[in-house]
């Protein structure tokens, strides 16, 4: 079933065209990858699906009515992280649920339910600045998590951590999104790195430069834990990447 | 169309100015006609009561300051329309000299409280209000700005309220700046108050019981004793409240700076106290959940009110309604004030230009030149000592460590409590009263440049002072081509605020009534004073605090903001 439904999006910001015709559906239970050079509109994209930034033609239907101002059902992981340095961990994740007027004690629960989610019971009451960047992003995602929306959108999480944490970042997201207990429907990520998309998403969106339009979708027919290593994974890679090129 | 916009913006901000000039040379000739005050006696077992009073006066000043900086910098940073209006408006104020316009503000509000000791106290509440409140809602206005996109759309994503926002991110990314602010401002206030208490105009006196006027009457009857006490009691309130409540403040600011850099932030045993001690938290737990309750209640009022009337979108939209009915209510507000004073410009011009011209007229160009050549001479000395201090500063994390509170504290002793010791040193040593008023002008100027290059001194990155060190560049070399250019931002902040300074130090540095005698030189802030304590000329006083304010916007428009575009273009620490 659709969760989202993108129309012909496009984006102008004053002369510049972000995003061009951007038509796509965001299926239940989808692990949707966004593509493309730099400059090319990904996070535009991400940020019309949040109800952050209004299309400038083209409308966002959400199971089937039309978005208008913030979606609800969505949450969003910066690359930043943009956690709240004034803030503990506990409060930090608690911020979503705040917004949404959800009582104190509720909250807590919640939020420390989330937080054992991503490995960081005992850091409660840990500032951001205490944390390292793995730990600053897992925050980010517990925060995420913790509004327990149908979508959740992901903007370039890894990329301003290194490799090594990286990798099991990329593992505690596949972990978290085949959890029963995590009842998120649908991802979606934007990245720069083809085979982050390879070896997180169901179906990978290929974008051209600016102004932003899909070049291709390819479904990604592999079974998950993914091998790298393995000549069909290469195989996406090479393709997508020559779309890219 | 821009440009025809923009010029005018510039026709009503010219407008503004020329109407509060107005205003401020009536009102301010007026108060040569309010009746005789009142003195307060100098005895020392009142110094407590008066130190109270004192402090009193500051929290007073302080918490308007407060407010008001933080609801006009709020709306400057988050509503572009009043933005518009507010910052030049700031900018204005904040480099017109206050001081020249004291006897206005004492006139209005003696003559709004009905004459006697209330109007007074108004009155200096409100002159240490203006030397307090620019600074704060500049660093309000700043903060709010420079909250990184993706920390206002994490919260806009959930669809956080105006209060929350405010609440969780605003406020708090305010705090940083707004503890400096306040820190600077409290300095700045005290040196305001000693002006504030001690009131002659004409034959009127009016003494504000207080540490200010304590000091000047003990020094007047040749009381020294009782005038190193007073001012020893001073420095010890300054003194403890930069142990007991700067310091930790400072300290505890540093939770909620943006940048996660790995210095360190410093201790405050207060603060560590404060952190720890079990009775603290339980004072935080109660005054927590009385603050919870209180909201529960407050919530089901708002709640009872919503349910009683007849449109079911009203708890929702109640908050909103309230916010733009306060907004409404405050531009009503102020357009009828606008229009106010715009009568009273306009009849207090009429009256103005009917008088003669007072021949002390033709000696402003003159004033100017002497005073700006003080001001210059005053600028000198002060480079002098607090580029190579603050480059010392910069470079040794120890004498840092050490010099930084005495400049602190130093900086707050206001210079006006000293004044009468000048003038007794001074006159009697050497006989000079042009010294002493440069020497008076300097302890306005000094400290602004002392902390804008101390600042900018330990922002040198540490990765070039180790490549100096790995190139062996001769320490003259790194001076010269490494710290100087770093500094240079630094140095045209500090020297834009010190100039302001001085130009509002020249108002009570070129004139002073010591013993009933007036010491005065040939210069721009003496003849504001004659015009207003002995002559009570309204044209005299808008023709020289208008001359100054001219000079001042032209220097600032021609020399400085130029100068700091370069050097901001130029000599930023930016890769």
């Amino acid at each position: 079933m659709a969760l989202m439904e993108l129309e012909q999006v496009s984006k102008r910001f004053g002369a510049l065209s972000a995003l061009e015709e951007i038509s796509l559906v965001v299926e239940e239970e989808e692990f949707i990858a966004l593509v493309g050079p730099s400059g090319c509109g990904k996070s535009t994209l991400l940020r019309i699906m949040a109800g952050l930034i209004a299309p400038t033609s083209g409308r966002v239907l959400l199971e089937g009515q039309a978005l208008n101002g913030v979606n609800y059902e969505t949450a969003l992981v910066f690359q930043s992280f943009a956690l709240l340095p004034w803030l503990t961990v506990q409060a930090n994740v608690e911020l979503g649920l705040e917004a949404r007027q959800i009582p104190p004690k509720e909250r807590a629960k919640r939020a420390a339910f989330y937080i054992d989610k991503v490995g960081l019971e005992g850091y409660e009451e840990a500032y951001p600045r205490e944390l390292s960047g793995g730990m600053k992003q897992r925050v980010g995602l517990a925060r995420a998590l913790a509004v327990e929306p149908k979508i959740l959108l992901m903007d370039e999480p890894f990329s301003s951590l290194d490799p090594l944490t990286a990798i099991s970042l990329r593992e505690l997201v596949l972990d978290l999104w085949a959890d029963p207990q995590v009842p998120v429907a649908a991802c979606v990520i934007v990245t720069h790195l083809i085979d982050e998309a390879v070896e997180l998403a169901d179906r990978v969106i290929v974008l051209s430069a600016r102004p932003g339009r899909i070049v291709e979708e390819i479904r990604v027919a592999l079974p998950r834990p993914r091998d790298k290593r393995a000549e069909a994974f290469n195989g996406y890679i090479d393709r997508i990447f020559s779309l890219m090129a | 169309m821009v440009h025809q916009h923009q010029h005018r913006w510039n026709l009503f901000f010219l407008a503004l100015l020329l109407a509060i000039l107005v205003i401020a040379a009536f009102y301010g000739s007026r108060a040569y006609l309010l009746r005789p005050g009142f003195v307060v006696p100098a005895e020392l077992p009142k110094l407590p009561l008066y130190a109270l009073f004192s402090f009193a006066r500051m929290l007073a000043a302080y918490l308007v300051s407060l407010s008001f900086s933080l609801s006009v910098g709020y709306l400057a940073a988050t509503s572009r329309r009043a933005e518009r209006f507010i910052i030049p408006t700031l900018d204005i104020l904040q480099s017109v000299p206050i001081l020249g316009f004291f006897p206005a503000a004492i006139y209005l509000f003696v003559s709004l409280a009905g004459g006697g000791r209330s109007g007074i106290e108004l009155a200096s509440v409100f002159l240490i209000f203006t030397s307090q409140a620019w600074n704060m809602a500049f660093g309000v206005y700043e903060a709010i700005l420079t909250i990184p996109q993706d920390a206002r759309e994490a919260l806009a994503a959930f669809g956080a309220k105006r209060w929350l926002v405010f609440k969780r991110l605003l406020f708090p990314a305010c705090v940083p700046k707004l503890v400096y602010n306040t820190i600077m401002s409290w300095a700045g206030g005290w040196y305001f108050l000693m002006a504030a208490e001690i009131i002659a105009i004409g034959p009127a006196r009016y003494d504000l019981p207080g540490l200010g006027s304590l000091m000047y009457r003990a020094a007047e009857e040749g009381r020294l004793g009782l005038m190193l006490l007073a001012l020893g009691t001073l420095v010890g309130v300054i003194v403890a409240m930069d142990l007991l409540l700067w310091r930790p403040l400072s300290v505890w600011a540093e939770t909620f700076r943006y940048e996660f850099a790995a210095s360190s932030p410093g201790r405050s045993r207060v603060l560590d106290w404060w952190r720890r001690s079990r009775a603290v938290k339980r004072a935080k737990a109660l005054l927590q959940r009385a603050g919870g309750e209180a909201r529960l209640l407050l919530g089901s009022a708002v709640a009872a009110l919503a349910r009683r009337s007849p449109t079911k979108a009203l708890s929702t939209g109640v908050a909103h309604r309230l916010w733009r009915a306060c907004g409404w209510g405050l531009a009503l507000l102020a357009g009828a004030f606008l229009g106010y004073l715009a009568w009273t410009a306009a009849s207090a011009l009429a009256k103005a230009f009917a008088q003669p011209l007072p021949q002390e007229a033709a000696q402003i160009p003159l004033a100017i030149l002497a005073s700006f050549g003080r001001l210059a001479l005053a600028y000198l000395v002060s480079l002098a000592w607090t580029v190579p201090l603050s480059i010392w500063i910069g470079e040794n994390e120890r004498v840092a460590r050490i010099v930084t509170p005495i400049a602190e504290i130093g900086a707050s002793i206001p210079a006006t409590a000293l004044f009468p010791l000048i003038i007794l040193f001074m006159i009697r040593v050497f006989g000079g009263m042009n010294i002493a008023s440069v020497l008076l002008i300097l302890t306005g100027m000094q400290w602004y440049l002392l902390f804008n290059l101390i600042a900018g001194a330990r922002a040198v990155p540490q990765d070039l002072k180790e490549m100096t060190k790995s190139l062996r560049l001769p320490r003259f070399y790194y001076w010269r081509k490494v710290v100087l250019p770093a500094l240079f931002p630094s140095l045209l902040t500090g020297s834009i605020t010190g100039w302001g300074g001085g130009w509002n130090a020249l108002i009570v540095a070129e004139y002073i009534v010591y013993n009933q005698k007036a010491y005065q030189v040939l210069g721009i802030g003496a003849l504001l004073d004659r015009a207003t304590y002995e002559l009570g000329s309204g044209l005299l006083i808008f023709l020289t605090l208008g001359a100054m304010v001219t000079v001042i916007l032209l220097l600032n428009r021609l020399l400085w903001r130029r100068l700091y575009r370069f050097a901001v273009e130029r000599y930023r620490l930016e890769y």
